[in-house]
C-alpha cells in the first residue's frame, strides 16, 4: 500500500448474530477519486461505512485509513474526514443551524463563509427546529455540516436519499467542486445515474463482498455490448459466433448482446450482410448491477411464480 | 325497502355539512382506542379499589381514621389535598372522595387532554388528518368525533369509579353518583380547554404542555384557596378543579356546583371550534418562531452538547424536586401537631425519639430515590441517543468515546449533586416557613447530599449496563424500586442486615437523625467510580448500535 491510498479493507467479515454483514470485503480508494460504493440495500455499504468510521469492530480481516487503524486511531483519524449518514437523525430542540456548527466545531477547522453560502446554494432554513424539518432537509443539515469542513475524506452514505432533483443537480456539482480541490470521495448509492456522472471509479458491492471494480470503462469492458442492427441478408450466421447471446428478431431488427472482446468480431460478421442501421450502446450501471443480482432475481421471480 | 341506491348521506347537522362523518370517526376513534380507554377506566376503577380496600387495613376504626385524617385537615393537608370537607367527622367514603378525589380529578382531566392531543394536533402533525379529511368528511367531524370519544371515555372512567365505590367500598350509592359525576364534568372542562391549545401550536407537544400548565395553575390556584379556610374561600372557585371538590360527597352533597364545569366545558369547545374553522389544516394560530441560525458559543465541544441536550430535563426534574421539597418541608408543622394521634406503623417509619429530625432524615433519603430515578432517565436517554443515530455522527467527529459518554456523565453526576443540594435547601426552606425557624436549611443540604453518593451508585450500575450489555438498562430500576421497598418497610417487615445492604440507599447516616459518617460516602463513591470506570471501558470496546 503506497501513500496514494486512502481506504484499504481487505477480507473484511462482520457479523450481527446469525447476518452475515460483510463476508471478506476488499475494497481500495486513492487519494483524489470520486470512489462510488454500488449496491441494494442490505448489501453492506453502511456496515462498510461504520468500520471504516471506528464506530463498529470487525471480526475478521484488516481496514485501514489513511494508513491508520480506524479502531484504535478513530479520534486522529476523524480529523480529517467528515461523514453523511444515510439516515439522518437530528435533536428534536436544536435548529439545523445549531447541528452544522456543532459538528462543524467538533471536527475543527470550518469556514463560516462557506457554511452560509452551501445553506444558500441548498436552500436550507437552518432556523428550524431539527423535529421539524423532512427526511431532504435532514440530509441537507449533514451535508452542509460535512461540505463546510476542510477535510482530506468525505464517506457519503446514500448522501441525496431524500433529496428532490433539482438539490440532487447542486449536490452532484458541489462534490465536482470538492474533488477539484483534491478531497477524496466514498460514495455510497444504490442511484446509479449519481454514481455513474461523478464517480471515477466503482466499486460493486453484494451481500458483503465487492463483485467488480474498476473505472466505468473498465467494467464496460468486462461486459457485453448491446446491438441492435438492420440488416438486408439473414443474421442467422451470428448465432454460431462465440460471444454473441441473446439474438432474436424484431420487426425486421435484430437485437443482440456481445461480450466485450468479442465486439470486433461481431462487427466483422456483420458487414458482409449488408447493415442499413446500426446502434451499438454500452451497458448502463442497470445492466451492469443485473448482472450480479441477475441471479438473485431470477430466485424472487420463480418464488414469486410458485406462489 | 327503497330502490334508491345506498348513498351515503350526510349524517352530520344543519352546518352545511362540515360535521359530516362524525359518527364513522367516532368509530374509528373508538377501534383506535379500545386498549387505552378500558386501560383508564380499569386504573381510575381499581386505584379507589385499592383505597377502599387499603383504608381499613391502616385505620381499622373509622375513630382510628380520626388519627390519620389530622394531617389532612390543617392548611398544608388542604393544600395537597382539597378544601377538607367532612374531616371533622371523617368516614372512610368522605376521606376517599375528599382526601384523594383531587388525584383522581386531575387524572381524568389528564386523560381528557391527552385523547384531545392526541386525536386533533398529532393527527394533523403526522398528516394522517389529511388523508382523512380528503374522504367525504366535514370539517368539523374530528374535533366533534373526538370530543363525543372523550365523553364516552369519561362516562367510562365515572362509572368504573362508581361501581368501585358502591360494589367494593359500600359506599352511599348517592354521594358515589356526585362524585363519578364530578369526574366526567372536570374532564369535559379540561376537553374543552385543550380543543382551544391544540389550535394555538403546531407541535402536540407544546398543545399538551400549554393544557397541562393550565392545570398545573387550576391546581395551585385552588391550593390557595383551600389553604386559607376549610371549604376554600373565594380564590378557589377560580379554579375549574375546584368545582367538582366544592360538591362535598357524603358531605353536603351538592349538585349545583357541577353546572359551572360543564358551561365552562360548552364555552371552551366553542371557542375550540371557532378557531379551528379560521386556521389551515396543519397550521397554528400562533407562528412558528424561529430558532438560533447559528449556534451560540458554547454548543461545539462535547460538554457544550451534553449540557444542551440534557439541560430541559435537569432544570425541569430540579424545580420539580424542589417543590415537593418546600410542601414536604412545611409538612413539619402538621406533623408535629397530629404527633400524639399517629398510628405506630408511622412510628416505626421514623423513629419515635425524635418525630421531626427522623422524618426530615427520611424525606432526604425517599427524595434520593427521585433522583436515582431521574439518573437511570438519563442514561436510558443517552441509550436513546446511540440506538436512534444521533450519538454516531458525533463519533464519527473527533470525539472520542470517553469523551462523549464522560462528558454526558459528567453533566448527569454534576447534576445528581445540584439536585441533592436544591431539594435539601429546598425542604429546610419549607420548614422554615411554618416553623420560622431556617436553623434547617444547612443542615438538610448536607442531610440530602449524603445520599447521593447512594444515586452515584444507581448511576453507576446503569453506566455499567451501557457498556457491557446496553439492553438490560431497565434493571437498574430494580435497584431503585427495591431501595424504595427496604426503605420504607425494611423496618416494619423485619428484613435481615443482608438484604438490607443490598440497597445502596441503606448505608449512609440518616442526617439529621444521626450524625454525619464519611465512611459510607467514601466506599459508595469508589463503589461508584468503579462502575463508571468498567462501564466506560466497555463501551470503548463494543459496537455503536443502531435500530
Amino acid at each position: 500500500m503506497d501513500g496514494s491510498t486512502v481506504i484499504s479493507t481487505s477480507g473484511l467479515t462482520k457479523r450481527f448474530g446469525q447476518v452475515v454483514a460483510l463476508d471478506g470485503l476488499d475494497l481500495e480508494v486513492v487519494r483524489g477519486e470520486v470512489h462510488g460504493f454500488l449496491g441494494p440495500n442490505g448489501a453492506g455499504k453502511t456496515t462498510t461505512i461504520r468500520i471504516l468510521l471506528g464506530l463498529l469492530r470487525a471480526d475478521a480481516g484488516r481496514a485501514s485509513l489513511f494508513g491508520g487503524d480506524p479502531w484504535a486511531d478513530a479520534v486522529d483519524l476523524h480529523r480529517r474526514l467528515a461523514y453523511v449518514p444515510g439516515d439522518v437523525e437530528l435533536w428534536p430542540n436544536l435548529t439545523g443551524g445549531e447541528a452544522i456548527d456543532l459538528f462543524a466545531r467538533l471536527r475543527g477547522r470550518f469556514d463560516r463563509a462557506r457554511r452560509d453560502q452551501l445553506c444558500e446554494r441548498f436552500d436550507l432554513d437552518p432556523t428550524r427546529r431539527g423535529r421539524t424539518y423532512s427526511k431532504g432537509n435532514r440530509q441537507k443539515v449533514a451535508l452542509v455540516a460535512a461540505l463546510a469542513s476542510d477535510v482530506e475524506l468525505l464517506l457519503l452514505d446514500e448522501p441525496t436519499a431524500g433529496l428532490d432533483p433539482l438539490m440532487e443537480a447542486v449536490f452532484q456539482q458541489t462534490i465536482r467542486e470538492v474533488r477539484e480541490t483534491g478531497t477524496t470521495v466514498l460514495l455510497s448509492s444504490h442511484i446509479l445515474a449519481q454514481v455513474e456522472v461523478l464517480a471515477d471509479r466503482v466499486s460493486i458491492i453484494r451481500q458483503g463482498r465487492v463483485v467488480e471494480s474498476g473505472t466505468l470503462a473498465e467494467l464496460r469492458h468486462l461486459h457485453r455490448v448491446s446491438v441492435t442492427v438492420e440488416t438486408s441478408e439473414s443474421p442467422d450466421p451470428l448465432r454460431q459466433l462465440p460471444g454473441v447471446h441473446g439474438l432474436e428478431r424484431l420487426d425486421g431488427q435484430v437485437r443482440f448482446e456481445v461480450d466485450g472482446d468479442r465486439v470486433d468480431a461481431a462487427v466483422r460478421a456483420l458487414a458482409p450482410l449488408g447493415v442499413r442501421s446500426l446502434v451499438v450502446h454500452p451497458p448502463t450501471l442497470e445492466q451492469l448491477l443485473l448482472r450480479h443480482y441477475g441471479d438473485e432475481l431470477a430466485t424472487r421471480t420463480r418464488t414469486s411464480s410458485e406462489a | 325497502m327503497t330502490a334508491t341506491p345506498a348513498l351515503a348521506t350526510p349524517t352530520g347537522t344543519d352546518r352545511g355539512g362540515t360535521f359530516t362523518g362524525t359518527w364513522t370517526l367516532v368509530r374509528f376513534l373508538l377501534r383506535r382506542d379500545r386498549a387505552r380507554l378500558p386501560a383508564w377506566a380499569i386504573g381510575l376503577g381499581l386505584f379507589i379499589v385499592y383505597l377502599a380496600a387499603a383504608l381499613p387495613q391502616v385505620a381499622e376504626t373509622e375513630e382510628e381514621l380520626r388519627g390519620t385524617t389530622e394531617l389532612f385537615h390543617d392548611p398544608v393537608g388542604r393544600m395537597l389535598t382539597g378544601p377538607g370537607y367532612g374531616f371533622d367527622a371523617p368516614t372512610f367514603e368522605r376521606f376517599v372522595a375528599n382526601g384523594y378525589g383531587l388525584y383522581l380529578l386531575i387524572l381524568a382531566a389528564l386523560m381528557s387532554i391527552l385523547l384531545v392531543v392526541r386525536h386533533t394536533r398529532v393527527e394533523e402533525q403526522t398528516g394522517r388528518a389529511e388523508l382523512v379529511l380528503a374522504n367525504v368528511v366535514g370539517r368539523h367531524a374530528g374535533l366533534a368525533a373526538t370530543l363525543i370519544v372523550v365523553a364516552i371515555s369519561n362516562l367510562a372512567v365515572a362509572l368504573a369509579v362508581f361501581v368501585s365505590m358502591v360494589g367494593v367500598g359500600g359506599f352511599g350509592a348517592g354521594g358515589s353518583a356526585l362524585f363519578a359525576a364530578g369526574l366526567i364534568v372536570t374532564g369535559l372542562a379540561f376537553a374543552g380547554l385543550t380543543t382551544i391549545t391544540v389550535q394555538l401550536s403546531e407541535y402536540s407537544r407544546a398543545a399538551a404542555g400549554m393544557a397541562g400548565a393550565m392545570l398545573g395553575a387550576a391546581f395551585v390556584i385552588r391550593a390557595g384557596g383551600d389553604m386559607a379556610e376549610v371549604g376554600g374561600n373565594a380564590l378557589s372557585w377560580f379554579s375549574p378543579l375546584a368545582w367538582a371538590q366544592q360538591t362535598a360527597p357524603f358531605v353536603l352533597d351538592r349538585w349545583w356546583p357541577l353546572i359551572l364545569p360543564l358551561v365552562f366545558a360548552v364555552l371552551t369547545a366553542a371557542v375550540g371550534v371557532r378557531l379551528a374553522s379560521r386556521r389551515d389544516l396543519s397550521a397554528s394560530l400562533v407562528a412558528v418562531r424561529p430558532g438560533r441560525p447559528a449556534a451560540s458559543a458554547s454548543l461545539g465541544t462535547p460538554l457544550g452538547l451534553a449540557w444542551r441536550l440534557q439541560r430541559a430535563s435537569v432544570i425541569g426534574w430540579s424545580s420539580s424536586l424542589a417543590v415537593a421539597g418546600v410542601v414536604f418541608g412545611a409538612y413539619a408543622d402538621p406533623l408535629l401537631g397530629a404527633m400524639d394521634d399517629l398510628p405506630e406503623v408511622f412510628l416505626e417509619l421514623f423513629g419515635a425519639e425524635d418525630l421531626l429530625t427522623g422524618y426530615l432524615a427520611y424525606m432526604a433519603v425517599y427524595m434520593a430515590y427521585f433522583v436515582g430515578a431521574y439518573a437511570i432517565l438519563a442514561v436510558q436517554g443517552l441509550r436513546a441517543e446511540e440506538i436512534r443515530g444521533r450519538a454516531g455522527p458525533v463519533l464519527a467527529t473527533p470525539v472520542s468515546r470517553w469523551a462523549w459518554l464522560g462528558a454526558n456523565l459528567a453533566v448527569t453526576a454534576g447534576a445528581v449533586l445540584a439536585m441533592s443540594v436544591v431539594v435539601g435547601i429546598a425542604t429546610g426552606i419549607g420548614v422554615a416557613i411554618v416553623t420560622g425557624d431556617g436553623a434547617h436549611i444547612g443542615e438538610l443540604a448536607v442531610a440530602h447530599l449524603t445520599h447521593a453518593p447512594a444515586v452515584l451508585v444507581v448511576l453507576g450500575v446503569a453506566v455499567l449496563l451501557f457498556g457491557l450489555l446496553p439492553r438490560a438498562i431497565p434493571v437498574t430500576w430494580a435497584l431503585v424500586g427495591y431501595g424504595l421497598f427496604a426503605g420504607t418497610f425494611g423496618a416494619m417487615l423485619d428484613l435481615p442486615a443482608a438484604a438490607l445492604g443490598v440497597s445502596p440507599f441503606e448505608h449512609a447516616a440518616g442526617v439529621p437523625l444521626e450524625p454525619f459518617e464519611v465512611a459510607p460516602v467514601v466506599v459508595l463513591t469508589a463503589i461508584a467510580a468503579t462502575t463508571v470506570t468498567v462501564g466506560l471501558l466497555a463501551f470503548r470496546r463494543r459496537d455503536v448500535e443502531v435500530t
